[in-house]
């Protein structure tokens, strides 16, 4: 594996697609996949399928919506989108992650 | 995880085929649209979709992913291997019957059993911190119990540190009337501190204060549930209404929640107890007293302490008495009493048999169906399916068979203990309420658990001992007698767990007819028995009560249908409560005697012959010479005590308890006859001295009257009420019952054991001879091939059945030697319920493996008969 690109850290993929979500709204997987490989660029490595167990979980916590819909080929795709539940998420998961580094952070900057 | 997760992965579990369809579309989707971009930015369409591919990344492990994800994975393989289980189950519907069958025996004996055991033994009384109560008796000898006297309870109540409160109560009887029939309710007149004692709350209104107990306040009752419901129809409105009680008017100043003393007979309601001044006397024990103890002190202290107040009221205490002690004991101990205690334990040991033999055998049924499924198991096996799979695949199809079983015993226990409740009133404490609750589920999930490790291993454990290279060719040759030993042993421990349940259960029915054989002392038959109650009010005086009693008997004795018709203040086969002495001259010391009042019809009625002198005639009636009749008993003690070889003629003082009053006076009163023994006491306990007295010379205000007809007891009932309201119309007829009942009540500690031992017993035998059947018919038709041998080689059909017949009691005789000396060293745990009987009674234990004898030759004659009935051509051509 190269070292410049690093898998996803434990934990933010959820973090990315609601916060994909909500800056772009209702959209389906391979446009979902696309836009967080778009949006952190070259220093991501990401199995573009990995999406989709990340997703069914955020669904099944209630924090996205699935709708019925047709990609691009005309395909019958699933639509996904935040709910009310899922954009008091973001906020929720967004304060986490702030913390978490925050801690880090300051411990490296102490050890140092 | 959220509740919203939990049940969307729930939800994910049963709908699992409509995930994986959508996925894959999702999957199929994103792959045509990352071709498309990749094909757009100039790929080949061969390099754009490796490109697509690639990206996506790993299919199968994201697949994998996505199902742990979404849902329980555990759950779905367990669950998978639950409905392979039950399929397996479905393909087989036979064995599956006769194992759930068996388990549910076993299961719904157990559970019943543990529900009855937990009822009467386990579960606190219904009163507040129940374990603090306890009854103080005075002892006349230790082991002998014996009420207390006014002064001796007020002088306790003010001396005893050890209690919070002392209570003193005393039974009542009083005719309800005012509204229909007159109702006869049975209470207690109680101390004020009664319900602090027994600390039970009330749903209506208030218990006693001690402003109730002053004399004129004393005309208000307190309630219990039941009687509110069944007298009262749940009337809210009764509280602070008045009702007539003896035809007096009763305040009604509560009502007690429901549960404790709802199914009581003796304590319906309460009122309160108020001491005469004439009734302060050490003499005249009357009184039955509890008390709860302070938090923290054992009955033995309290004992202690009370021994000691005993001891310092030394100076006051008749001198007949100083010998006396004082015991102390917890009242749910006085309620189970030893012999309950003992046939509870019995009967839980029975029914644990039980449950260990239905496992043998249905250990021994998974066995064989094992052995069929070798060729099977040998061959998936072999396909390359791990041990550890097929293990827990069996398992699993193990531990579905345990949930069926065990679901189906949870049904047939709930019908055991509503079927069985009526049946076991009789024995069980009134504070025992019988019904399965959650504590029962929880038994009953222990017992499934606990069987599904003992049989569950069994078939994987079969698997893993399968040598599999050789299992193959021996199955490829059809498996021509193998050894099975593990079953044969198995039988053999059925056989004997039987024999020891057979033996305990033939031990006690030989006691029950031991019991039932018992010389009463009277004719029982065709006679049924009531009791009537005076109010003192109406019937002041002891001639008024007298000639009540004297109308009332001419009045029955019209009724048609009525042969003959006696009053008494005891019933035969109950024992006198009421004791007194008798004076003889020369003696230092007065004799204690049981005291019973009967009218000139009680020993026709009941047939006790007269041995000497004469009985209680017409013409003994109140104001005539005082006259008595003693029993067999107390003359041989006059006979040892004072030399007295003829009784009848001579003159003794007698104890006689004061009409209304609760104290006694010493009458002169002459002997005039003897008659013999009539059994009061219980069955193998001595016959007491009695003192049988004219009704009409020492009358009472409650008397049980006997009636023997020759037509249906309910018309004589409805007779003898009629009888009853043309002397009194305000008077209610309580305690209805036959003689037969009233013999029944008193035999009902010894024989409700005995038949319920019987039915598991007969249980336990069954499920050993379905045992016996499987393993001799599968013995049988393993050997097809070696009996077809023998028959074309000469060998008749009765050489055949010979041979089968001789290999299963072969079995038989080792189990019932392993039973017989089990039994030999189980039995005397029944030794304190049997009468009548050695624990080692020879003829129950022949009895007892005669049985077992017969029924493993009736499970063994299908399988014969089978057995004489091969074609041998058919058999080794089917074979070869």
């Amino acid at each position: 594996m190269s070292k410049e690109k690093s898998e996803i850290p434990y934990g933010t993929l959820d973090l990315l697609i609601l916060r994909s979500l909500e800056t772009i709204g209702r959209m389906h997987g391979y446009a979902l996949a696309r836009r967080i490989e778009q949006v952190c660029g070259e220093s991501l490595q990401l199995s573009q399928g990995s999406i989709y167990p990340a997703l069914i979980r955020l669904e099944q916590e209630g924090w996205i919506d699935t709708t019925w819909g047709v990609s691009e080929t005309n395909r019958k795709v699933k639509f996904y989108s935040l709910t009310e539940a899922g954009r008091k998420q973001v906020a929720v998961e967004i304060a986490n992650w702030e913390k978490a580094t925050a801690l880090v952070a300051r411990f490296l900057g102490a050890t140092s | 995880m959220t509740v919203h997760g939990l049940v969307a992965r729930l939800v994910a579990l049963v709908r699992k085929r409509q995930f994986e369809e959508e996925l894959d579309g999702e999957i199929a989707a994103h792959l045509e649209l990352a071709e498309r971009d990749a094909l757009a930015s100039g790929l080949s369409p061969e390099q754009a979709r490796i490109a697509a591919r690639k990206q996506f990344g790993g299919i199968e492990s994201m697949k994998e992913q996505h199902r742990d994800r979404r849902s329980f994975p555990w759950l779905e393989n367990a669950w998978r291997d639950v409905c392979y289980g039950v399929a397996g189950l479905r393909r087989d519907p036979g064995f599956t019957a006769v194992v759930v069958g068996v388990l549910a025996l076993g299961v719904g004996a157990n559970v019943a059993m543990f529900g009855l055991l937990d009822a009467v033994m386990l579960k606190p009384l219904p009163f507040g911190n129940p374990d603090r109560i306890v009854r103080i008796w005075e002892a006349p000898r230790p082991g002998v119990t014996n009420s207390t006297t006014a002064p001796d309870f007020l002088d306790w109540r003010q001396m005893a540190t050890t209690f919070e409160a002392l209570t003193a109560e005393s039974p009542i009887s009083m005719a309800l009337t005012g509204a229909g029939d007159p109702v006869r309710l049975d209470g207690r007149a109680v101390t004020a501190d009664y319900f602090r004692v027994f600390d039970v709350g009330v749903q209506l209104g208030r218990t006693f204060q001690p402003r109730d107990l002053e004399p004129g306040h004393e005309a208000v009752i307190v309630l219990s549930h039941a009687t509110w419901e069944s007298v009262f129809g749940a009337d809210r409105g009764i509280v602070n209404r008045k009702i007539l009680l003896d035809g007096e008017p009763h305040e009604v100043i509560g009502v007690l929640r429901p549960g404790a003393f709802d199914r009581s007979e003796e304590a319906r309601f309460w009122r309160p107890l108020v001491i005469q001044p004439g009734q302060y006397k050490r003499g005249v024990h009357w009184l039955m007293v509890h008390g709860r103890l302070r938090p923290n002190l054992t009955p033995l202290q309290a004992r202690d302490e009370m021994r000691r107040i005993a001891a310092s009221l030394r100076d006051v205490t008749p001198s007949h008495k100083h010998t006396w002690l004082v015991e102390v004991e917890p009242l749910q101990k006085l309620l189970l009493g030893d012999n309950l205690r003992q046939s509870m334990y019995l009967m839980f040991g029975a029914v644990v048999l039980v449950l260990l033999i239905a496992c043998a055998n249905i250990a021994n049924l998974l066995l064989a169906k094992g052995a069929a499924r070798r060729k099977e198991m040998v061959i998936r096996t072999a396909l390359g399916a791990s041990r550890s799979r097929l293990g827990a695949q069996l398992l699993t199809e193990t531990l579905v068979l345990a949930a069926l079983g065990g679901a189906a015993g949870l049904a047939l226990a709930s019908f055991l203990v509503s079927a069985a409740a009526p049946f076991l009133a009789e024995m069980v404490p009134y504070t025992t309420t019988l019904a399965l609750d959650y504590r029962a589920l929880a038994f009953a999930g222990v017992i499934v658990s606990l069987v599904g490790v003992l049989i569950g291993g069994l078939p994987a454990m079969q698997i893993s001992a399968a040598n599999i290279g050789s299992s193959l060719q021996q199955a490829s040759r059809g498996s021509s007698g193998g050894k099975h030993s593990l079953r044969r042993f198995i039988v053999v421990a059925e056989v004997a767990l039987s024999l020891v349940l057979v033996c305990g259960a033939s031990l006690l029915f030989r006691s029950l007819l031991n019991l039932r054989a018992v010389e009463t002392g009277v004719r029982i038959e065709n006679v049924v028995t009531m009791s009537v109650n005076l109010p003192l009010q109406t019937y002041r005086t002891p001639a008024a009560a007298a000639t009540f009693f004297e109308s009332l008997r001419e009045r029955v004795r019209a009724v048609p249908g009525v042969s003959q018709a006696a009053l008494s203040t005891h019933l035969p086969l109950r024992w006198v409560g009421n004791g007194e002495a008798i004076e003889v001259a020369g003696q230092p010391a007065p004799i204690n005697v049981r005291f019973k009042r009967v009218d000139a019809g009680y020993m026709d009625a009941f047939g006790i012959p007269l041995l000497k002198g004469r009985g209680i005639a017409e013409s003994d009636r109140h104001g005539s010479p005082r006259v008595m009749v003693i029993n067999e008993a107390l003359a041989a003690r006059l006979a040892d005590a004072a030399g007295i070889r003829n009784p009848v003629g001579m003159t003794v003082g007698l104890y006689c308890p004061v009409y209304g009053e609760r104290r006694t006076t010493t009458e002169q009163v002459e002997i005039v006859g003897v008659i013999r023994n009539e059994r009061v006491a219980a069955p193998g306990a001595p016959h007491p001295p009695i003192v049988y007295v004219p009704l009409s010379q020492v009358p009472i205000d409650g008397v049980k009257l006997i009636v023997r007809s020759d037509i249906d007891s309910a018309a004589v009932i409805a007779g003898v009420r009629e009888a009853l309201g043309s002397v009194d119309s305000h008077l209610p007829l309580g305690d209805i019952a036959t003689m037969r009942e009233v013999r029944e009540r008193t035999l009902a500690g010894a024989s409700r054991p005995a038949w319920l031992i019987g039915v598991f017993a007969g249980f336990a035998a069954l499920l050993a001879a379905i045992g016996l059947y499987g393993v001799i018919s599968q013995t049988v038709n393993q050997r097809r091939r070696e009996m077809g041998i023998r028959m074309a080689l000469g060998a008749r059909a009765s050489d055949v059945v010979g041979h089968v017949l001789g290999d299963a009691l072969q079995l038989v005789l080792i189990g019932l030697v392993v039973g017989a000396s089990g039994a030999f060293a189980l039995t005397r745990f029944a030794k304190s319920l049997l009468f009548g009987v050695s624990p080692l009674d020879p003829v129950a234990f022949v009895i007892a493996c005669g049985a077992m004898v017969s029924i493993g030759i009736v499970a063994c004659l299908i399988p014969a008969s089978r057995a004489a009935r091969l074609d041998p051509a058919m058999t080794l051509r089917e074979e070869g």
